[in-house]
């Protein structure tokens, strides 16, 4: 979906991003959001200094969707594995790429 | 309740009603449990400490696993976790068991990702668990019986907690028309490719293919 989001906003995604955050991501605030996600789960920086790069980067509001957003993954993706929902073998097939430049085979594991 | 204290950002209306409708679906008797045995093991969950009060609370040491690890450590569940808790509680109990954690983890997370103070669970409401669970449902190649379909109806084996589960996507990210749009953007807020910047990462750290 971001692929297809990124095209939909003519932006230049760099995918590999999403592993590597030191790489451009090619969308606006992108990276300043996967250290926002990095910071929440791993302490990786001051939650705060990001809190404030996001709002004077993209808004007060924009903070609030990037965090309710981190809920519902965190929501989705126990709800995800737990019930164990098959990933479609044609889905994988269509993603061989991403799970290889990702390095995602571990996580068709559960 | 749900005031967010601590948040650097303002709260939108609908987010902070759906949690105090989710909070509501806490404290109300599910399909198999009363609200005090849902509420204790959330609480117990939150802590970390089910597995320690498996055997004080009403469940055993493998729904204890179940809760302890689903919401702490997302990386570690499998399929062996789930079957295993539904062994000893059954499949329905189960169900409910990964609804409310998972949800109580969105819950949560969002607070976290604020910096805001976390909210105090409810107080349980009196009454027997309704029962309301969905006949003839199997396992499809899946860890819990489900219906056919994609993700937003693998609950529906208790429609109660499915639909709880379901009225958290639209706040919390889009709403399904708003997800058929691959340029939608909240405004103001992040635009679609925004958005799913924090929900691939999120789903990169707890190691999901989802």
């Amino acid at each position: 979906m971001l692929r297809e989001s990124a095209k939909a906003f003519e932006y230049d995604l760099e995918m590999a991003a999403v592993g590597d955050p030191s790489i451009d991501i090619g969308i606006p605030g992108g990276n300043l959001l996967l250290r926002f996600v990095d910071s929440i789960l791993t302490d990786s920086e001051p939650l705060g200094r990001l809190h404030s790069e996001i709002i004077a980067e993209l808004g007060p509001e924009a903070l609030l969707d990037a965090a309710s957003v981190f809920g519902n993954f965190e929501m989705m993706n126990r709800i995800a594995d737990a019930s164990g929902i098959p990933i479609p073998a044609a889905g994988i097939e269509r993603e061989k790429a991403l799970v290889e430049l990702l390095d995602l085979s571990g996580f068709l594991r559960h | 309740m749900f005031d967010f204290v601590g948040s650097p950002a303002p709260i939108r209306p609908d987010l902070r009603y759906s949690y105090i409708n989710t909070w509501a679906h806490f404290a109300r008797p599910g399909p198999t449990l009363d609200s005090g045995q849902r509420l204790a093991l959330l609480a117990a969950a939150r802590r970390g400490t089910a597995a320690s009060r498996a055997g004080d609370e009403w469940f055993g040491p493998a729904v204890a696993d179940l809760a302890d690890t689903l919401y702490a450590k997302p990386a570690a569940m499998n399929g062996a976790i789930v079957r295993t808790a539904a062994d000893e509680a059954g499949d329905p109990t189960t169900v409910e068991v990964i609804g409310l954690v998972s949800m109580l983890a969105a819950v949560d997370g969002t607070h976290r990702a604020l910096g805001a103070r976390q909210e105090p669970l409810p107080d349980p409401v009196s009454g027997q668990p309704t029962g309301n669970i969905t006949a003839g449902l199997k396992r499809r190649r899946t860890h819990i019986p489900v219906p056919p379909g994609p993700i937003p109806v693998v609950l529906d084996l208790l429609p109660d907690e499915g639909a709880a589960f379901q009225a958290l996507f639209g706040p919390q990210y889009m709403t399904g028309w708003e997800m058929a749009l691959d340029d939608f953007r909240r405004q103001p807020g992040l635009n679609r490719a925004q958005i799913e910047i924090v929900s691939s990462r999120t789903s990169m750290h707890n190691e999901c293919f989802y």
